[in-house]
């Protein structure tokens, strides 16, 4: 079988279960769908592995899809370590998440039970459509359709008004981040005449040909001028893709939807779609220096806004979105600042112990009957204690503690922020991300020992929670032990060991051209140790909101984003779309429309008069119109 | 030419066109303005005597015989129709009463 | 000789007209048209048709008006009453008609009449040339002819034929 078959059945499995699931599936019975959701989703990942054992690389075109003159769309697939290692992470967690599922949503009934599964193939085959594709515009489309499939799974459970307006509200984000895209992609067409990602890499000027290549030489500024436009386009669907600021609102939302949701999309996989798409954009990010700058503040800034927030959460799932955005804050910062490898490193170590507290949250809410408020939780320790160990494992993790995986991707991060040369705007980012990696020791530590610790709250709704079941179990099983010895495959932040990541994916986004020195490796433990401790203190701290109730208020209400956005988008647009609907849509379309069948309607009346049914009217008329006839040809005739 | 040498005399061909064009239009008057049926239906026989009169005159003018062949079969599918319209009429008015055209009014938009 | 001929037969013709629409029984306009059809077979004898003479007398005088003599029968002596409701009938009919009569006379002014085909007068109207003419050039409307007389009968019979539910 070759690469090229290989990489199209990536794709075709997910379509394919999707396909299954939304015809037949539920008239099917429930074992069909067991085995058709997540067997496509592991085929996926077979195949994934299939190809990275081949060391395939190349770009495939299947068909072509537009063809106009010289301009050319085809259906191509760019396989390289980059799409390779995404894939990984997207049918390896998305395969244990989606089999985890099996277990979660086992309440559902038939129709629904694979409805669930059909969306969740979608999703998985949108998302490896948007990571293999080889142009902009199947990007896009896979782009979208990743949109399109979370707001088919947050409002999975559409009953519940809250869920449907959450879904509506990510939707409407994430399509401002799709005008991004496709503005940024019709710049780049009109620039260089290409769709292709090989074809307008190839042709940025004086860049050698191929992807994965620094471009060193400088640019003119024409092309320059263009390329930061596109970058700043970009930009905007990122952000709007990984709920960056300023268009992060929706994510907390988003956790109406069901945990695995939670857990798949707004924690290991579409999410990071933003990072991929820094990281394969790189040839334009590295010349488009204002767009790179703001990419790596952007994500600073949000990593410390979300880690506050996350402090006075009160939902379990809710603190673990704010950490999600903080976090992702720390890939774009990386990616930001050139550092691509240690973005996409911490992208990996993200999916794992993210999705691990994800699921090991959904194992808690499922045993306390969707009671998602920690503060009715407590004392879990010695009831569910397999599911608080794991938990613990992805915390310490998040934190960034030795040996956890979250430690090294993350102080890699810091410690190439601390350590780039000669540049001081990234010297205060790094600050940035400092405080934001106490804090988030912080709230992390405030969220176990709530859940886990202490006496069981007399506000629980379970006294004795059940064991989750294995096919629950056993996925976060094998994510806390990833999380636990994954670390060890890139150690460079502690200046030894192996840099697996960093040397499978530099042929593809290149490396970062600095090393760190002996400070940098100072300062990542001495991160580790506050961060650490504040984990501890979170248990014995006192309630701050006491001395600064504002300080509470602007927290919970998360900065006044929500009432921001509503006074100067919603109601602005909603005032239009009524004064829309009465004044032209009514008056003069609906009018126009109805004026005609009238007008036809009258004239059909006013010539019925002739038809009276009287013989000799008929007759009279007849005779009529052939004296008028004949006058009219005699006066031809003699003319 | 329009001129026919008849038993020794000599008629012109447009005296019977005139008398063919005033039968027509008496037969016209009739059809719009009696309003008995049958009277409308002898109209519309003397209408079409009207039309074989000007047939034979000029089959005679022309000295060709299609002209008379025609008016046969005028005379054929007049009596056809007249056949076939008095057994309309009969069929209405067999139940009915009163013979008005105005009465039959009912198909009107 | 026959131009008195033509006169008389042509103010026959033409009385008989203006009675077929004048007359308010309809037994008596029937009787008009009798006439105006014999003026017109002798019209018709004047323009050497002799056969076409002899049929106009058989069939049309002969049968078709009796026809309308038995429906007459049949549907009783009906005298139109009244002045109908159609006012302006009477009015806009007459205007049309005083056209459709001026266009006539305009339009026999300017008849154009071309030689005719043949100047041998000896076979032309006998039986034997309308024969030689239906059985041979006009075979096929003749037969059609027939089938359309047998679709008439057919159509009569259907139409006049007794209800079930009729006394």
């Amino acid at each position: 079988m070759s690469n090229q078959t290989l990489a199209l059945l990536i794709l075709l499995f997910p379509a394919a279960g999707a396909i299954l699931l939304a015809g037949r599936g539920w008239r099917l019975p429930r074992i069909f769908t067991v085995i058709v959701g997540p067997g496509v989703v592991w085929a996926s990942f077979v195949a994934t592995l299939a190809l990275l054992f081949a060391k395939a690389s190349g770009d495939f075109t299947y068909w072509t899809w537009i063809k106009s003159g010289t301009f050319e769309v085809p259906f191509n697939l760019l396989i390289d370590n980059l799409s390779i290692f995404m894939s990984l992470v997207i049918t390896g967690v998305g395969g244990l998440i989606v089999t985890y599922s099996v277990g979660y949503m086992e309440h559902e009934d038939d129709p629904s039970y694979a409805r669930f599964f059909c969306y969740m193939d979608v999703f998985i085959f949108s998302m490896l459509l948007l990571v293999l594709a080889g142009n902009f515009v199947f990007l896009i489309v896979g782009w979208a359709m990743v949109g399109l499939s979370s707001y088919l799974l947050i409002g999975f459970w559409y009953q519940r008004h809250s869920a449907v307006v959450a879904a509506r509200k990510a939707f409407v984000m994430n399509v401002i981040g799709d005008v991004g895209m496709i503005l940024g992609t019709f710049v780049l067409f009109v620039t260089y005449h290409q769709a292709t990602f090989q074809g307008v890499f190839g042709r940025l000027n004086g860049c050698p040909r191929g992807v994965g290549q620094q471009c060193l030489l400088p640019f003119t500024s024409g092309d320059t001028f263009n390329l930061e436009l596109v970058g700043f386009l970009f930009l905007v669907g990122a952000v709007a893709k990984s709920a960056q600021l300023p268009l992060h609102t929706w994510l907390p939302d988003a956790m109406e939807g069901p945990t695995p949701v939670s857990a798949l999309i707004h924690a290991a996989t579409m999410v990071t779609a933003g990072v991929y798409l820094v990281g394969r954009m790189h040839p334009i990010f590295d010349v488009a220096t204002y767009a790179h700058n703001a990419v790596a503040i952007i994500g600073a800034v949000t990593a410390l806004f979300a880690a506050t927030i996350a402090i006075v959460q009160v939902d379990i799932k809710r603190v673990l979105a704010y950490s999600t955005m903080s976090q992702i804050g720390y890939m774009f910062l990386a990616v930001g600042i050139g550092a691509y490898t240690a973005g996409f490193f911490h992208l990996l170590s993200h999916a794992f112990f993210k999705a691990l507290l994800f699921m090991a949250a959904g194992n808690v809410i499922h045993a306390m009957h969707d009671e998602q408020d920690m503060r009715k939780y407590g004392g879990l320790w010695n009831q569910m204690r397999p599911t608080a160990i794991t938990f613990l494992v992805g915390s310490l993790s998040l934190v960034g503690v030795i040996p956890f995986v979250g430690f090294f991707s993350k102080e890699q991060i810091l410690g190439l922020a601390f350590s780039k040369p000669d540049d001081n705007m990234v010297h205060v980012l790094w600050g940035v991300g400092f405080a934001t990696a106490l804090i988030t020791g912080f709230y992390t530590g405030r969220m176990w020992w709530l859940s886990f610790w202490g006496k069981p709250s007399p506000q629980r709704p379970v006294e004795h929670p059940h064991a989750p079941r294995l096919v629950m179990m056993v996925p976060v099983a094998i994510l806390a032990i990833l999380a636990s010895v994954g670390g060890f495959i890139q150690t460079t932040a502690i200046g030894i060991g192996p840099s697996t990541v960093t040397d499978f994916l530099a042929s593809a986004v290149g490396s970062q051209r600095w090393e760190g020195g002996g400070a940098e490796i100072a300062v990542t433990f001495l991160t580790m140790i506050l961060a650490a401790g504040l984990f501890a203190w979170a248990l014995y701290s006192r309630p701050w909101s006491a001395y600064a109730p504002w300080a509470q208020r602007l927290l919970e209400r998360k900065y006044y984003f929500d009432e921001i956005y509503d006074w100067a988008f919603a109601r602005p647009t909603d005032w239009v779309a009524g004064f829309a609907l009465r004044d032209i849509e009514r008056p003069v379309i609906d009018a126009a429309v109805v004026d005609t069948g009238l007008l036809a309607r009258a004239g059909a009346g006013g010539l019925s008069l002739t038809q009276s049914g009287y013989f000799r009217n008929y007759v009279l008329v007849f005779v009529g119109g052939a004296v008028v006839a004949a006058v009219i040809l005699i006066v031809r005739a003699n003319s | 030419m329009s001129t026919l040498n008849i038993g020794g005399s000599q008629l012109d061909a447009s005296w019977f066109l005139l008398l063919s064009a005033i039968l027509f239009v008496l037969g016209a008057v009739g059809v719009l303005v009696r309003r008995n049926p049958l009277v409308i239906l002898i109209s519309i026989e003397l209408m079409l005597n009207a039309a074989n009169l000007v047939l034979v005159a000029f089959s005679r003018q022309l000295v060709n015989i299609e002209g008379q062949l025609f008016a046969l079969m005028s005379m054929t599918v007049a009596a056809a129709e007249a056949v076939v319209g008095l057994a309309i009429l009969v069929d209405i008015f067999r139940t009915r009463d009163a013979e008005d055209i105005d009465d039959l009014s009912e198909m009107h938009g | 000789m026959a131009i008195a001929v033509f006169f008389v037969a042509a103010a026959l013709a033409v009385l008989g007209g203006i009675g077929v629409v004048a007359f308010h029984q309809p037994i008596r306009s029937v009787l008009s048209l009798v006439v105006v059809m014999l003026s017109l077979s002798v019209i018709f004898l004047l323009l050497n048709a002799q056969f076409v003479f002899a049929v106009q007398i058989i069939v049309y005088a002969g049968a078709v008006m009796v026809l309308f003599l038995f429906v007459i029968a049949l549907l009783g002596p009906a005298r139109e009453l009244g002045r109908g409701r159609l006012r302006f009938q009477g009015w806009l009919s007459a205007l049309f008609v005083l056209i459709l009569l001026g266009l006539m006379w305009g339009l026999l002014q300017g008849v154009q009449y071309r030689q005719p085909d043949k100047g041998d007068l000896s076979f032309f109207g006998t039986v034997q040339s309308i024969g030689v003419g239906l059985f041979t050039t006009y075979l096929y409307p003749f037969e059609l002819t027939s089938i359309l007389l047998l679709v008439a009968a057919i159509g009569a019979i259907y139409l006049s034929r007794k209800r079930i539910d009729d006394v």
